[in-house]
């Protein structure tokens, strides 16, 4: 299961930049420059770019609330997303949706604020796919604790009918908000659920970003191919709170630094230094690079204007006045 | 007398006192074990997990499973931690536990609490900000309940604990974070359904309010009655049943009559009172009716977006004015 070196770097730069961008909100928090929750990702980045980064621009996405890594992934520009975040007019959504982020130029629908609503609509936009024999492929991203939604169960189940272009990505992260998985999930594993509905399943390290890529796009491949959904779930861990300021007092100790020990950033830089593809030297440059990526996308966003009163009653109905 | 204690302290005495009176009541929900308000925090430490049940994200689900355990002997405190989620679960809400008594001749009570936490102010966003209690006025045999004051709040909910019928009772974030504080007696009490509570009394006009928004309608009564205007503040306290006798007994004293909620406007709960009024005490008013609401607007994250949505002391000031 290995990437091509160019493939490598381009996923490891794309995990710099989403760790990159989860430590700046975390320091805008801080400094009070942000309201928003901040639920984090860190170190779930292999599985959120894995997910993302082999689908074509034309693939549809549905992410989720943790962390930016599969808006990255998929292309979202860090510029955008902070506009959005920070509540400009300037934003993906114009200030509108914050956290709930959706940029139609890349297919991304946008995020549900009840979670597993979007189990469903995703369903949908298969449909709408298949309906058009358009060659794209609906990539549903969500965690293993939304799983557990009722909609989840019918959506699979039409998914499998129909043989829709979907493929259920489910980022297994151990804790649903402040309680281990164990607490809401009777079986270690979901994935066997799709075996109910006949649909192909497989679970894979969530840690190593080459076994994220393989399996999404082997996945990918299926479902563009016309034969089905098909559902990976992704093992890994949720190193930090639920959201920022969060105490996470429960988490293990233990299981911290078990996984610690499998950071996937970590891993994947020790893999481009062994292959000798990058030096330490560039490897220092790269994240100088990204943060300072980050940091004007922060500025600019930043001096944006604010939304306006005018704003305030513009896009609920296609129609002006209408309230 | 009783000590000063917070909103978010008195649900959680209420919780406990009831758990500890009656080993029929207990807590389930998400996350309720370790509590992400704080509401149900230490319930398990006391109580054990058998009777604090931690329950998978399904809103639906949990809501039924909740009314099959009232069926059968229990009384289940469920929270829905988001109103908003709560939309969710409407088919078991307003289909199921509401009408089961009515369907069923009688056969069943549903004592059921669903605890849901509603309204915006803390920068939330879409999805997790709205005031939704109107959804829930055309479902007939549900309790709708909303405190205002830790006094209120420990009082209602053991009310809402020990009701044979369902109630849903919404906790408004601002009371919960803003760490409002009041004098709440040690002892036992509880307080009735369909009481509201004068909480400021005046001649001029009569604001009815609710939740959190009573205390923007105080604080609009005291900028007012500095300019000679003297507002009544009636809380409601409970949305079903209606106080329909204290709204009455106020506007015979004032005329007017403003209702004020943070949920939309439209088919909102001022509109089903004003509404009442026109319909049974029409001749009792010297000015139309004035409601104020949220306007017709999904809530936005951008802060300066909710801050537009937001009812406040201002609109009511306005609409006080308006009236005279
Ligand atoms: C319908 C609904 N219920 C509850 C919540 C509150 N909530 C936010 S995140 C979360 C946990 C989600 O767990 P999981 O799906 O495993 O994703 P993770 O947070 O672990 O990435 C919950 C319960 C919500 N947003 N929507």
């Amino acid at each position: 299961m290995e990437l091509p070196n160019e493939k490598l770097i381009e996923v490891y730069k794309k995990m710099l930049l989403v760790r990159t961008m989860e430590e700046k909100w975390a320091q805008l928090l801080a400094g009070g420059k942000i309201h928003l929750h901040a639920h984090l990702g860190t170190g779930q980045e292999a599985v959120s770019i894995g997910v993302t980064a082999p689908l074509s621009k034309d693939d549809i996405l549905f992410g989720t609330h943790r962390g930016v890594g599969e808006y990255i992934g998929k292309g979202m520009r860090p510029r955008d997303i902070w506009a959005e975040y920070l509540g400009k007019r300037t934003g993906l959504c114009k200030g509108k949706g914050t956290l709930h982020l959706a940029d139609r130029t890349q297919n991304i629908p946008g995020l549900v604020a009840s979670l597993g609503s979007d189990f469903p609509i995703a369903v949908g936009t298969a449909l709408a796919s298949k309906m058009q024999n358009k060659n794209c492929v609906t990539m549903y991203f969500v965690g293993e604790g939304t799983c557990n939604q009722s909609d989840a169960h019918p959506s699979m189940c039409m998914a499998a009918l129909w043989q829709l272009p979907i493929v259920f990505a489910v980022c297994t992260n151990q804790f649903c908000e402040m309680s281990y998985m164990s607490e809401h999930c009777p079986t270690e594993d979901i994935a066997p659920r799709a075996a109910g509905y006949g649909i192909p399943y497989e679970i894979v390290d969530g840690q190593d970003i080459e076994t994220t890529y393989k399996a999404t796009e082997k996945a990918v491949k299926h479902a563009r191919d016309g034969k089905g959904p098909y559902l990976v779930e992704y093992k890994t861990f949720r190193m930090g709170a639920h959201f920022i300021g969060e105490r996470a007092e429960y988490v293990k100790r233990e299981d911290l630094e078990k996984w610690a020990k499998r950071d996937p950033i970590d891993l994947c830089r020790k893999k481009l230094l062994e292959k000798k593809v990058i030096t330490s030297a560039q490897d220092n440059k790269l994240w100088a690079e990204v943060r300072e990526e980050v940091d004007m996308a922060v500025e600019t966003a930043l001096s944006d204007p604010d939304p306006t009163t005018e704003d305030f009653i513009t896009d609920i109905y296609e129609q002006k006045g209408v309230l | 007398m009783g000590r000063t204690i917070t909103f978010l302290q008195a649900l959680n005495e209420a919780m406990t006192e009831e758990m500890r009176r009656d080993p029929k009541v207990f807590v389930l929900g998400e996350d309720v074990r370790i509590s992400p308000f704080g509401q149900t925090a230490g319930l398990v430490k006391e109580f054990g997990p058998d009777r604090v049940l931690n329950t998978p994200i399904a809103e639906s689900a949990i809501t039924g499973v909740a009314m099959g355990v009232a069926m059968y002997g229990y009384r289940p405190i469920l929270e829905i931690m988001f109103c908003d989620f709560a939309m969710l679960a409407m088919d078991q809400l307003c289909n199921q536990l509401g009408q089961w008594r009515y369907v069923t001749g009688n056969q069943y009570s549903i004592p059921i609490t669903i605890r849901t936490n509603v309204g915006g102010g803390v920068r939330a966003g879409y999805g997790h900000s709205q005031c939704l209690e109107s959804q829930f006025i055309q479902a007939p045999g549900l309790i709708l309940v909303e405190p205002s004051t830790p006094y209120d709040a420990k009082g209602l909910l053991k009310s809402a604990i020990r009701s044979n019928d369902p109630v849903i009772f919404f906790e408004h974030k601002r009371l919960i974070l803003g760490g409002i504080s009041g004098e709440v007696p040690e002892e036992d009490y509880t307080i009735p359904f369909g009481e509201a509570a004068v909480c400021r009394s005046g001649k001029d006009a009569t604001v009815v309010a609710l939740g959190f928004m009573v205390h923007e309608a105080l604080g609009a009564a005291q900028d007012l009655f500095a300019e000679g205007i003297n507002v009544e503040v009636v809380d409601l306290r409970t949305i079903v049943p209606l106080d329909k006798a204290a709204i009455f007994k106020s506007v015979e004293k004032t005329g007017r009559l403003i209702t004020v909620e943070e949920g939309r406007i439209r088919g909102g709960i001022g509109a089903e009172i004003a509404a009442m009024a026109c319909g049974e005490y029409f001749d009792l008013l010297d000015a139309p009716v004035q409601r104020v609401a949220a306007p017709m607007v999904p809530i936005a994250g951008s802060p300066i977006l909710e801050d537009m949505y937001l009812p406040n002391k201002d609109s009511i000031i306005q609409a006080v004015k308006r009236t005279l």
